[in-house]
C-alpha cells in the first residue's frame, strides 16, 4: 500500500510566474474575505438582533447589504480558488474529493442562505418577520464556513488524508479545527458590527432618527467588543494548537513572519481599547471610523499571515516539487487589459448611476 | 488517476452533466437576457412606449434572481464538480487557461456589477443611463460567453494546440466559432422564450400582441442563428469525432438518436416561434411554456452530444476520460498504472483480486460503476474467462495506436474506439481480468457459498 498519497505534481508548466498568482491570490481573497465576513457576521448579527438594537431597521440593512455581499463574495471567491488551482491543485482537490459530499453540498447551502435572504428581504419590505429566516441564513453560512475550514486545514496535512479516506469524520479531527473556525466567525461579525456602527453613524450626520441609529451603532460595537475580546483568546489558542513543526518554523521566520503576526495582534488590542473608549457612537464618529480602518488593517496582516502558514505547513510535502514555468504573456496581458477595462467600466456605472438623476418633474427609468 | 475517487451510484459524468445543464441553461439566458433587455428598454425609450419598459422591468428581476443567484452559484458548481470528478483534467485546463478563466472573472465582475445596479435603479435614473447600465450588463454577460466558449470547444476539438501547446490555438480551436455561433442564437431564443412569459402578464391585449410578436422575433432570430451555427460545427468536426453520432452507421447509437432529437425539438420549436409571430394574439400560457421546454431541449440535446462526442477523451487526443495522458501510456506500461495511481492503490492488498480491484478504480471507475450508472457487473456476466482476455488484450493493444502514431489516432478504426486503451504490466492486465471474473453472479455464490 502507498504511503504517499499526494498526486503527481501537473506536467503542465505554470502559465505564469509563481509570485504572480501568490501576490493576485492573496490580493483577491482580501477582497473575498470582507464579502464574506459582511456576509457571515451580517447574517448572525441579523438574526440575533431584538427590539433593542435597531430590530427591524437593523435587519433590513444587513438583508440589503447582503444582496450585493453575497453576489460579491462569490465573485471574488472565484479568483483566488483559481489562483489557488495553479500553484497548489494536488493538494487542494485531494481534499475536496475526500469530504466530497460535504464540499459538493456547498452550494446547497449558499443557494438556499442566497434565496433565503431576498425572501427575509421581501418579508421585511412588506413589514412581516423574518427573525426565523434570518437564523437559517446565518446557519446556512455558518455551515459554508465550517466546510470551507475543515477543506482547508486538510489540505494542509496529507498525512491526515489516509485516515480521512477511511474514516471521513475524522476531517474534523484536526487540533486547530475549532480555533479556526471560531477565529473566522468572530473576526466575521466584529467586522460587520463595525460595519453596522459605522453605516448607523453616517446616516445620522445625514438626518436620520437618532434614536434607532444610535441603537443600530450601539449593538453593532458591543458586538465587535465582545468578539474582539474572545478573538484575542481564542488567536492565541490557535497559534499554539498549530503542529509543533509548523509553530517552529513560522517563528524562526524572521521579520517576514513576525512583523505580520505583531502588527496583527496589535491592531487588535488597539481595536479592544478604542471599541472600549466609545460611549456614544453618534458623538464620537472618528472613534468609529478609526475601528473600521483597524479591523480592515488587521484582516489585511492576518491574511498575510494565514498565507505565510501555507507554505510552513506543506514545506515537506512540496520539498521535491520542481515547477516549470513557460509563461503566457499575451494571456497574462489579456486578463490585466479586462480587468482594468471591466474595472473602469463599473467605477462609470456606479458613478452614472449616482450622479444621472431625473431633475423635478422629469421621467425617471 | 492518481487522485483520491469519489464513488457515485449515478456515476461522475451524470452527475456533471446535470450541474453543467441547469447552468448553461441558466448562463445562456443570462447573455441573452441582458442582450434582449437592453434592446427592448432602448425600443421603449425610443418608442415612449411604457409597455415595452414594463417587460423589460419585469424580465430583469427575472434576470438578478435568476442569473446572479442561480447562474452564479452552479458556474461555481460545475467547477467544484468537475474538481470532484475530474480533477487531473481540471487541473490541465487551469494549467492551460488560467488567464483565460481570469479574463471572464473580470467581465463577470461587471456583469455582476451592472446586473444588481441595474435592477436597483429602476424608477430613480434618467432612463438613457439607465439603458447604458444594461447594455455594459450586455456586453460583460456576452463576453464572458466568447472566452468560455474557448475553453469548452478545447476539450473537444485541440486543433493545433497539440502541435504548439499555444494558449491562442488552443482558444481559437477548429469549433470555436461555429460553437460561438450556435451558443449566441441559443441566447436569443432562450431569452425570447423567457421574456414570451413574462410579456403575458400585460393585462392591455394590444400591447400584450406587440410584445409577444418581438419576443418571437428574438425566437425566430435565435432559432436560426442556432442552426447555422449547429450545421457549422458538425461541418468543423475531425472525422473521428462525427462518425460517433452521424454517417450511415454511427458508433453510438444513442447519441445519434440524440443528434436526431435536438434537431427535431429545433424543428418543432422554429414551427411554434412562427406560429406566434404570425399569430400574437393566439398566444396562451401553455404555448409560450411548450415552447421555453422545447428550447431547454434543443439545448440540453446538443450538449449531451457535444459532451458524448468526446469519448474516450475528456480532453481529445491529450488526456483520456479516465485522466490517463496519451503521452504516458509507454511509461505506465512498463511502470505500472498502481506506481501512479497511488489511490486507488490502496485497495491492492496483496492478493490477485485486491490488485485487479486496485487497477479497476484507476482505470475503469470514472466511467463505470459496479452496480450503478454502466454497471460493469452485468457487462462482465456473460462472458467467459477467454473471450474477457481477448477484450482486455485488444484494449491494451489499442494503446500502441497512440504510442507508435504520430499525431492524432483515427479512433473510429479502433475495435473499441469509445474506450481508452488499458494500461498497465501484464501482472496488472492479469488481476483485473480475474477481478472481473470474479464479479460474475458464479463466483460471487461460490464464494459465499465457500463462507
Amino acid at each position: 500500500m502507498p504511503t504517499n498519497l499526494v498526486p503527481a505534481l501537473d506536467p503542465a508548466p505554470l502559465p505564469g510566474p509563481p509570485w504572480l498568482f501568490h501576490l493576485l491570490w492573496v490580493v483577491t481573497f482580501l477582497v473575498h474575505l470582507l464579502f464574506v465576513n459582511a456576509v457571515l457576521g451580517g447574517s448572525i448579527l441579523a438574526a440575533l438582533a431584538g427590539p433593542r438594537t435597531g430590530g427591524r431597521e437593523t435587519q433590513g440593512f444587513f438583508v440589503a447589504a447582503n444582496s450585493w455581499a453575497i453576489s460579491f463574495a462569490i465573485t471574488f471567491g472565484i479568483a483566488p480558488l483559481l489562483f489557488m488551482q495553479v500553484l497548489f491543485g494536488r493538494f487542494f482537490y485531494s481534499a475536496t474529493i475526500l469530504v466530497a459530499w460535504a464540499w459538493f453540498g456547498m452550494l446547497g447551502l449558499l443557494l438556499a442562505g442566497y434565496y433565503l435572504n431576498y425572501v427575509a428581504k421581501y418579508r421585511l419590505r412588506d413589514g412581516k418577520p423574518a427573525t426565523a429566516i434570518l437564523g437559517v441564513e446565518a446557519l446556512c453560512f455558518l455551515a459554508i464556513a465550517a466546510i470551507q475550514v475543515t477543506v482547508n486545514l486538510l489540505h494542509l496535512r496529507p498525512a491526515r488524508w489516509q485516515g480521512v479516506a477511511d474514516r471521513a469524520w475524522s476531517a474534523l479531527a484536526d487540533p486547530t479545527f475549532l480555533p479556526r473556525f471560531l477565529h473566522f466567525v468572530l473576526a466575521a461579525v466584529a467586522m460587520a458590527g463595525v460595519m453596522l456602527a459605522f453605516v448607523a453613524v453616517r446616516r445620522a450626520a445625514r438626518g436620520a432618527d437618532a434614536a434607532t441609529s444610535r441603537s443600530m451603532a450601539g449593538y453593532g460595537l458591543k458586538a465587535a467588543l465582545v468578539t474582539t475580546m474572545l478573538q484575542l483568546a481564542d488567536g492565541f489558542w490557535l497559534l499554539f494548537a498549530l503542529p509543533e513543526d509548523v509553530l517552529r518554523s513560522f517563528m524562526r521566520g524572521g521579520a517576514a513572519t513576525m512583523v505580520p503576526l505583531t502588527l496583527g495582534i496589535l491592531a487588535g488590542v488597539v481595536l479592544l481599547v478604542v471599541l472600549a473608549q466609545i460611549t456614544d457612537p453618534l458623538a464620537q464618529a472618528a472613534k468609529v471610523r478609526r475601528v473600521a480602518e483597524l479591523i480592515v488593517g488587521a484582516i489585511v496582516v492576518m491574511v498575510v499571515t494565514r498565507h505565510q502558514l501555507r507554505d510552513f505547513y506543506l514545506s515537506e510535502a512540496r520539498a521535491d516539487e520542481q515547477v516549470t514555468v513557460a509563461t503566457q504573456w499575451g494571456a497574462l496581458l489579456l486578463f490585466l487589459a479586462v480587468f482594468v477595462l471591466c474595472l473602469g467600466l463599473v467605477f462609470y456605472a456606479f458613478r452614472r448611476a449616482a450622479t444621472d438623476r431625473p431633475s423635478q418633474g422629469e421621467q425617471a427609468a | 488517476m492518481d487522485y483520491p475517487i469519489w464513488d457515485l451510484a449515478m456515476g461522475g459524468g451524470v452527475l456533471i452533466g446535470i450541474v453543467a445543464i441547469a447552468h448553461v441553461i441558466v448562463s445562456h439566458f443570462a447573455v441573452g437576457g441582458g442582450i434582449a433587455i437592453a434592446v427592448t428598454e432602448t425600443l421603449a425609450i425610443r418608442r415612449g412606449d411604457p409597455t415595452l419598459r414594463g417587460l423589460a422591468k419585469r424580465s430583469s428581476l427575472m434576470l438578478i434572481l435568476v442569473s446572479t443567484v442561480f447562474g452564479a452559484i452552479s458556474g461555481v458548481g460545475i467547477w467544484v464538480t468537475i474538481g470532484l470528478v475530474q480533477p487531473a483534467a481540471t487541473s490541465s485546463l487551469i494549467h492551460l487557461f488560467v488567464w483565460g478563466w481570469a479574463a471572464e472573472w473580470g467581465f463577470f465582475i461587471l456583469e455582476v456589477a451592472t446586473a444588481l445596479l441595474y435592477w436597483a435603479t429602476w424608477e430613480k435614473i434618467r432612463p438613457r443611463a439607465h439603458v447604458v447600465i444594461g447594455w455594459l450588463y450586455a456586453f460583460a454577460a456576452f463576453m464572458s460567453l466568447v472566452i468560455i466558449q474557448g475553453i469548452i470547444s478545447f476539450m473537444l476539438t485541440p486543433g493545433r494546440w497539440l502541435e504548439t501547446r499555444s494558449f491562442w490555438d488552443g482558444i481559437f480551436n477548429p469549433t470555436y466559432a461555429p460553437g460561438l455561433v450556435l451558443r449566441t442564437g441559443i441566447c436569443l431564443f432562450l431569452a425570447g422564450a423567457f421574456m414570451a412569459l413574462s410579456a403575458l402578464r400585460e393585462a392591455e391585449l394590444s400591447a400584450r400582441a406587440r410584445l409577444t410578436r418581438l419576443m418571437a422575433g428574438y425566437q425566430v432570430a435565435g432559432i436560426l442563428i442556432a442552426y447555422g451555427g449547429y450545421r457549422w460545427w458538425e461541418a468543423a468536426l475531425p472525422d473521428s469525432v462525427r462518425t460517433i453520432f452521424g454517417g450511415d452507421t454511427p458508433l453510438l447509437a444513442t447519441l445519434a438518436a440524440t443528434r436526431s432529437l435536438a434537431l427535431w425539438l429545433l424543428t418543432a420549436y422554429l414551427a411554434f416561434a412562427l406560429l406566434t409571430l404570425l399569430l400574437p394574439r393566439a398566444q396562451r400560457w401553455p404555448v409560450a411554456a411548450i415552447a421555453l421546454i422545447l428550447a431547454a431541449g434543443f439545448f440540453g440535446s446538443y450538449e449531451r452530444l457535444r459532451e458524448g462526442s468526446r469519448k474516450p477523451f475528456v480532453i481529445r487526443d491529450h488526456m483520456f476520460s479516465n485522466g490517463i495522458l496519451v503521452g504516458e501510456i509507454a511509461s505506465l506500461n512498463e511502470k505500472g498504472i498502481l506506481s501512479k495511481a497511488v489511490w486507488a492503490a490502496r485497495e491492492d492488498d496483496g492478493t490477485t483480486i485486491g490488485k485487479g480491484r486496485a487497477v479497476f478504480r484507476a482505470q475503469c471507475s470514472s466511467c463505470h460503476t459496479l452496480d450503478g450508472y454502466l454497471a460493469i457487473r452485468p457487462l462482465v456476466a456473460t462472458v467467459d474467462e477467454d473471450m474477457l482476455g481477448g477484450i482486455l488484450g485488444t484494449l491494451r493493444a489499442q494503446g500502441e495506436a497512440f504510442t507508435q502514431g504520430d499525431g492524432p489516432v483515427a479512433t473510429e478504426k479502433l475495435d473499441y474506439p469509445l474506450m481508452p486503451p488499458l494500461v498497465g504490466t501484464d501482472e496488472e492486465v492479469e488481476a483485473l481480468k480475474a477481478y472481473l471474473i470474479g464479479l460474475q453472479p458464479s463466483h460471487t455464490e461460490e464464494v459465499a457459498r465457500a463462507n
